[in-house]
């Protein structure tokens, strides 16, 4: 009771005075209005940390939804589960002149759990909300509080939700113990917290107003990036039933690996005779580690599992054994165990994955970052990486999944920040070879070779083992050649640390070139067409290109006997700062030379350049649509 | 494609040999070196065995009757893509009244290891429950020590208070299955309308009786057995333009059609369109929805005011619906809530919106029906007899002098008497509330028409500066409407697509008629873009397909199972006229050309001339039917390959001296 007094009275000194809140919608000053599907008007979180496992999470937000565009918008989500739950839900709509037109609370949400395809997922749930309005603009305003029964993980407070939202005005409160010791990470917001403290507790409170919708822009930076935010780590804190503190990131890894991971690796003896009888014979320790991890690949396979503590702590190395499945955790935990039985050294490491690469922040330490888990051998100075959740991927390859950025190895000695191999542009190569026959129809067959590497081996993986009549329909959609059909299709791996796959095509296309009169339409580029990139006008973002690569296309046409006559050689140079791009043609004989090579870098490039990028993009679009006129003897 | 078996109890006693289910892990060496070419050589997965039994039995705590159904497969797995298939999902139906209830009973992996199988058997533990959604469970499992080459197995009982359907039993799944079988014991008190669908023949029925199978109070009762069991089942596998799976699928279905009770009284539940005409004329979600003329009493004149004819006020009422009430994206064929109230709030789900729009029109003294229907992605409904629960949707008829329309006011852009594409399937069924019901084609009443013409003038340096104008009619207008609705204005809608397009650039822009969905859509823009580079020479090659160029042929594979819906007729036409900036004669041209389908199936026409200096491209693109068989996909085929060929030729041009 007490402590509620003291809520509000705290509450009563930091907005002492406010008043009914106008919600005419006419209010928005016009600059917020550009651009935006929806504004918000106000909103107020505060995170009050009455004890470690007890913190209450309160947002009060009223938005105005100005088009069916901004519908999104209204939509209330919350997520919960047995360490988070929803204290109270309440909300109003007005209409848009300000008037009160409906209320509603919690028992108008849709209830459902949260899991994506297949996860042995056990009690993530959701609750969601959208009112029925089809007049706009309206203004919905939402009251909720939610509480976590632990504080390792604060949510982060990102006021400004979508591109296509404005902010009027919002604030964050974080209101805790005067001893409690924090440490923040403020983005992008140039005023300091407003701190107040007296005996009982501490606030801490930014805010901001008047950020303005943008318009959403190809190829920017990622948005977590340049956003405002505020992060919040305690440094003491509670997690189920676990205790601990950690100021970065040696400390966080030290505490997840003595909690979370330690003891996990106790295999049964007869998978480590198992074990050690496989790599009896085998030299280094780099050669038995593949060899094990060909074991692993064949023994386990990857289910989702979400389960125990929050989803961080992996099966143990046993369970596994005897299942033969688990997720990411579990499977590295499980190999990491299997190396340990034959004394090899290996790092259990918690990454951001995705195509698009994030670090862990190196000036932050937090749990909430990070979604994937890899393993990392340090075999002493030969850093190998494995990606345990694949039963194709070769040995020691991690793919543009987890590439190049900061990962966390959680070890005994506590936590280290390591980064993870770069996939370069020279690298991530496709090479390709045809030699086709041209008949004076404007057929061609021949056989299409190529052969991809770094992260374009990734884009086509998925091709090995699976049935031909697969391959067939995936390969018409990567091909889309009017006609194309194909009389072979080998593919073969070579499983290698830089893996290379390589697919071989014997095919025919029926009217590849066309015959009008008595000339031959031969288009020089059928497999590699560039796409254009849309223009984007006063781009304001800079232009992030996340990974470069190079494809080479070589092509030789056996032209018909009777074609005559002579081709002038054909040439097309084009660069610019984003790539450069070749493509020339010549005769040798009967056979006609097609040589393309595309160069695409990667970076971050300021805004004013991306007209030129999207210029290159066109340029090598139009010049990918090159056709040769062939004179052919009557 | 439907066949009805009718199922006649006590008829045919048989003492063939029994259908039984096979045992559990008995596996032996066939079943380790089976051969999957033989039924599918592409199948990553395939099930060797399936037997699936249904019985009703008494709950002894409640008394009540329900369906007991068990489960058991045994599928091999070939390579890693066909792992998947030891992840099993099995949902299961609850609301607040019932629930059904699942019991894994058994399920293990058996791999074949130096000549013998080694089972892992799955931890019940294991075993997990997903609540879904207010009325989903979803029971949840994986199979351990899945490798190359495993075989699963896997028992699993299912307990349902609902009767209504039985259980429906699906000998064809995405993975193709070398034998299935599926007992039914119906005790004679029930009867039940069987169904086969898809394309492939049972390749045995037997039919049983199956003596005292159920006690109830004391008396005993005697069942059919019937034992279904189809073999070789190919996989099922979607292809593009195709409506519901469940159209094309072999699956038994069944619909309880009356239950006779021990006392002698007879209950019919599936009834005959006279019976379901009644109660769906009397449902107070449906019927008596239809007759609330009173909650529109006080709006209709202002929404009538300004309107002669009928036709005008049935227009009137619909546009105003359609403004006034939100779809809550549900779809149904009962409203959920009585119309005033929907009218109130001003939001609903399919029925709530288009009952509230037949008891308008009636109220405006028009003549107005329902009709309720199937939409594509639910399947085609039975005709032979009435089974409610196909359908899944309901929209309003109007009959306005000799012609009548189609209305669903849940889409505020689509015209008067076009129905989404969704409700285009098949027919659907007229209630009327003095009439008898009867059956009624959906079709779509607008072909989709498009229609591009850019005047333009070929500068010097290879430019073309003029104006494109498009009308857009049917669903290609509906589709192009929601496209623009997606930006708030239409100058953000114009500079997206400028932006799309690199290589042209819109100078100016006009959209008529967005909001008024009744008229075409028309669309101008002041374009500038190049078709070659650098300077007019003596010849010049270039391709006058700039619009909508057809690069990838749409039907693209070397086979086709199913038809080929294309969902309405279409109609696109191109007209582009250029003047040439001197005097040029066509040396070369791309062949005019005018192809056909069969049967009037469609057609292309091109024609290219040159006069004066002026260059004129003109090209149709006709689909007259909505649906075309699949032994025509090879001739759609190849007609889009003709057209693709020809787009690749360019024009010549030479400077007249």
């Amino acid at each position: 009771m007490k402590l509620a007094v003291a809520l509000i009275l705290a509450l009563f000194f930091w907005w002492p005075c406010i008043a009914q809140d106008n919600y005419d919608a006419d209010l928005i000053p016009a600059t917020l209005r550009n651009r935006a599907n929806a504004v918000i008007r106000n909103e107020e979180t505060s995170v009050n940390m009455l004890t470690p496992n007890n913190v209450l999470y309160t947002v009060k937000q009223a938005i105005t939804i100005l088009n069916k565009n901004g519908e999104d918008n209204a939509r209330l989500v919350l997520f919960y589960d047995k360490n988070t739950t929803i204290k109270g839900i309440s909300g109003e709509i007005y209409n848009e002149v300000g008037k009160l037109v409906g209320k509603f609370n919690e028992s108008a949400f849709k209830d459902e759990s949260a899991v994506n395809d297949f996860s042995l997922f056990e009690d993530n749930r959701v609750k969601h909300y959208l009112p029925n309005i089809n007049v706009y603009p309206y203004t919905i305003v939402y009251n909720y509080t939610m509480r976590y029964k632990q504080n390792l993980i604060i949510p982060t407070w990102r006021p400004k939700p979508a591109n296509d939202v404005s902010v009027e005005k919002s604030s964050y409160a974080f209101i805790c113990k005067p001893t409690d010791q924090l440490r923040i990470k403020a983005q992008q917001i140039s005023n300091k917290a407003e701190e107040q403290v007296n005996e009982k507790q501490k606030t801490l409170k930014w805010s901001v107003s008047n950020l303005i919708s943008q318009k959403s822009e190809p190829y920017g930076p990622d948005k977590e990036s340049y956003q405002t935010s505020i992060k919040i780590a305690p440094e003491q804190f509670t997690y189920y039933n676990y205790k601990g503190n950690y100021t970065n990131w040696q400390e966080l890894g030290k505490w997840y690996y003595d909690n979370l991971l330690k003891g996990r690796d106790v295999l049964p003896t007869s998978t480590v005779e198992t074990i050690q009888t496989l790599i009896k014979d085998i030299p280094t320790d780099k050669e038995k580690a593949k060899k094990i991890y060909e074991y692993l690949q064949t023994k386990t396979r990857y289910i989702s599992v979400q389960i125990g503590i929050g989803g961080f702590q992996p099966f143990t190395a046993a369970e596994v054994d005897r299942l033969g499945y688990g997720d990411c955790k579990a499977l590295v935990n499980y190999m990491q165990s299997l190396l340990n039985a034959v004394g090899i050294e290996s790092y259990y490491c918690v990454v951001q994955a995705g195509s698009e690469k994030k670090s862990l922040d190196p000036t932050y330490a937090s749990m909430d970052q990070g979604n994937h888990i890899i393993l990392c051998l340090p075999l002493k100075g030969d850093t190998t990486w494995l990606e345990c959740t694949s039963q194709k991927i070769p040995f020691g390859f991690l793919g543009d999944f987890t590439d190049d950025r900061y990962v966390l190895a959680c070890t005994p000695e506590g936590g280290k920040l390591l980064r993870t191999p770069k996939l370069t542009t020279a690298n991530n190569l496709q090479v390709r070879q045809a030699e086709l026959m041209v008949n004076p129809q404007g057929n061609i067959n021949g056989t299409v070779k190529t052969i991809f590497s770094g992260a374009q081996y990734d884009n086509h993986e998925q091709m090995i083992g699976k049935p031909l009549l697969e391959q067939e329909k995936l390969l018409k959609a990567v091909y889309p050649i009017d006609n194309i059909n194909f009389d072979k299709i080998d593919y073969s791996q070579k499983k290698d640390i830089n893996p290379e796959l390589s697919e071989t095509l014997i095919l025919n296309i029926r009217n590849y070139g066309v015959v009008n009169n008595d000339k031959l339409f031969l288009p020089l580029n059928p497999f590699n067409i560039q796409r254009t990139i849309p223009e984007v006008k006063n781009r304001a973002m800079p232009v992030y290109i996340n990974r470069g690569y190079t494809d080479i296309d070589q092509i030789s046409y056996l032209l018909p006997d009777n074609f005559t006559g002579i081709i002038e050689p054909y040439e097309k140079v084009l660069s610019c700062e984003y790539g450069t791009y070749t493509a020339t043609a010549k005769l040798d004989g009967k056979k006609l030379i097609y040589n393309r090579k595309i160069v695409l870098n990667e970076g971050t490039f300021p805004a004013e350049s991306y007209a030129s990028y999207s210029k290159f993009m066109a340029d090598v679009n139009a010049a990918d649509h090159q056709k040769l006129v062939l004179n052919l003897k009557k | 494609m439907k066949r009805i078996l009718s199922l006649i109890a006590f008829c045919i006693l048989s003492f063939s040999v029994l259908a039984q289910d096979f045992s559990f892990g008995n596996l032996n060496q066939s079943d380790h070196q089976f051969n999957k070419n033989t039924l599918d050589s592409n199948a990553n997965a395939m099930v060797l065995k399936e037997f699936g039994k249904s019985t009703i039995e008494i709950n002894e705590s409640t008394g009540k009757p329900e369906l007991h159904f068990e489960y058991h497969v045994r599928i091999k797995i070939f390579n890693k893509d066909g792992f998947r298939y030891s992840n099993i999902v099995i949902p299961s139906y609850k609301d607040d009244n019932n629930v059904e209830t699942i019991t894994v009973v058994k399920a293990s992996t058996f791999n074949f290891d130096h000549g013998v199988f080694i089972e892992t058997a799955l931890d019940k533990k294991s075993v997990f429950t997903e609540n879904r959604s207010k009325y989903t469970l979803l029971t949840k499992f994986t199979l351990p020590n899945i490798k190359e080459g495993s075989i699963i197995e896997y028992i699993y009982h299912l307990q349902s208070p609902n009767l209504f359907n039985f259980k429906q039993w699906d000998f064809q799944s995405d993975i193709p299955k070398v034998y299935s079988e599926y007992q039914v014991n119906i005790p004679a008190m029930y009867n039940y309308n069987v169904s086969l669908r898809g394309a492939y023949k049972l390749s045995d029925q037997k039919t049983e009786l199956f003596k005292e199978c159920l006690r109830i109070a004391g008396s005993v009762v005697d069942c059919s057995k019937i034992t279904y069991t189809m073999k070789d089942i190919p996989a099922f596998i979607e292809e593009d333009y195709m409506t519901a799976a469940s159209n094309f699928k072999s699956a038994i279905y069944f619909e309880l059609s009356d239950v006779q009770y021990l006392n002698g009284g007879r209950q019919n539940i599936t009834k005959t369109w006279k019976d379901v005409d009644y109660e769906l004329t009397t449902a107070k979600n449906l019927g008596s929805q239809m007759k609330r003329k009173d909650v529109f009493k006080d709006i209709l004149p202002t929404v009538l005011k300004n309107t002669t004819d009928d036709l005008s006020k049935a227009k009137a009422i619909y546009n105003y619906l359609k403004k006034q009430i939100k779809w809550n994206n549900y779809y149904g064929k009962f409203s959920e809530e009585n119309i005033k109230n929907v009218v109130e709030m001003r939001s609903g789900n399919v029925a709530d919106i288009n009952l509230s729009l037949i008891a308008a029109l009636s109220a405006a003294n028009l003549d107005a029906e329902a009709v309720i229907l199937s939409t594509r992605d639910n399947g085609i409904v039975n005709k032979l007899y009435p089974v409610m629960s196909d359908f899944n949707y309901i929209v309003a008829k109007v009959n306005i002098g000799d012609k009548s329309y189609l209305l669903d006011a849940t889409e505020p852009l689509l015209p008067f008497g076009l129905l989404p594409l969704r409700c285009i399937n098949d027919q659907g069924r007229v209630i009327n509330l003095k009439k008898p019901s009867y059956w009624i084609d959906l079709k779509a009443e607008q072909k989709n028409v498009t229609n591009y013409i850019l005047f333009g003038t070929l500068t010097p340096d290879g430019k073309i500066k003029g104006t494109i104008t498009t009308y857009t009619l049917g669903y290609a207008a509906l589709n192009r409407r929601k496209e623009i609705k997606k930006y708030n204005s239409v100058d953000e809608f114009v500079e997206k697509l400028d932006e799309q397009m690199p290589k042209l650039s819109i100078v100016k822009h006009e959209i008529l008629n967005i909001d008024s969905v009744e008229n075409t859509l028309t669309e101008k823009y002041d374009v500038e873009f190049t078709v070659f580079d650098g300077k007019v020479l003596e010849q010049i090659y270039f391709n006058p397909f700039f619009i909508n160029r057809i690069a990838k042929n749409p039907f693209n594979l070397n086979e086709r199972t199913y038809p080929v819906d294309l969902g309405a007729a279409s109609d696109e036409r191109i007209n582009i006229s250029i003047v040439l900036p001197e005097k040029y004669e066509l040396l070369e041209k791309p062949k005019d050309m005018a192809i056909a389908l069969p049967q009037n199936g469609g057609r292309y026409l091109l024609q290219t001339n040159l006069s004066e200096d002026k260059l004129t491209v003109s090209q149709i693109l006709q689909f007259s039917n909505a649906i075309y068989p699949a032994e025509d996909y090879l001739t759609l085929k190849e007609f889009y390959s003709r057209i693709i060929q020809n787009q690749k030729k360019d024009l010549l041009l030479k400077k007249i001296k």
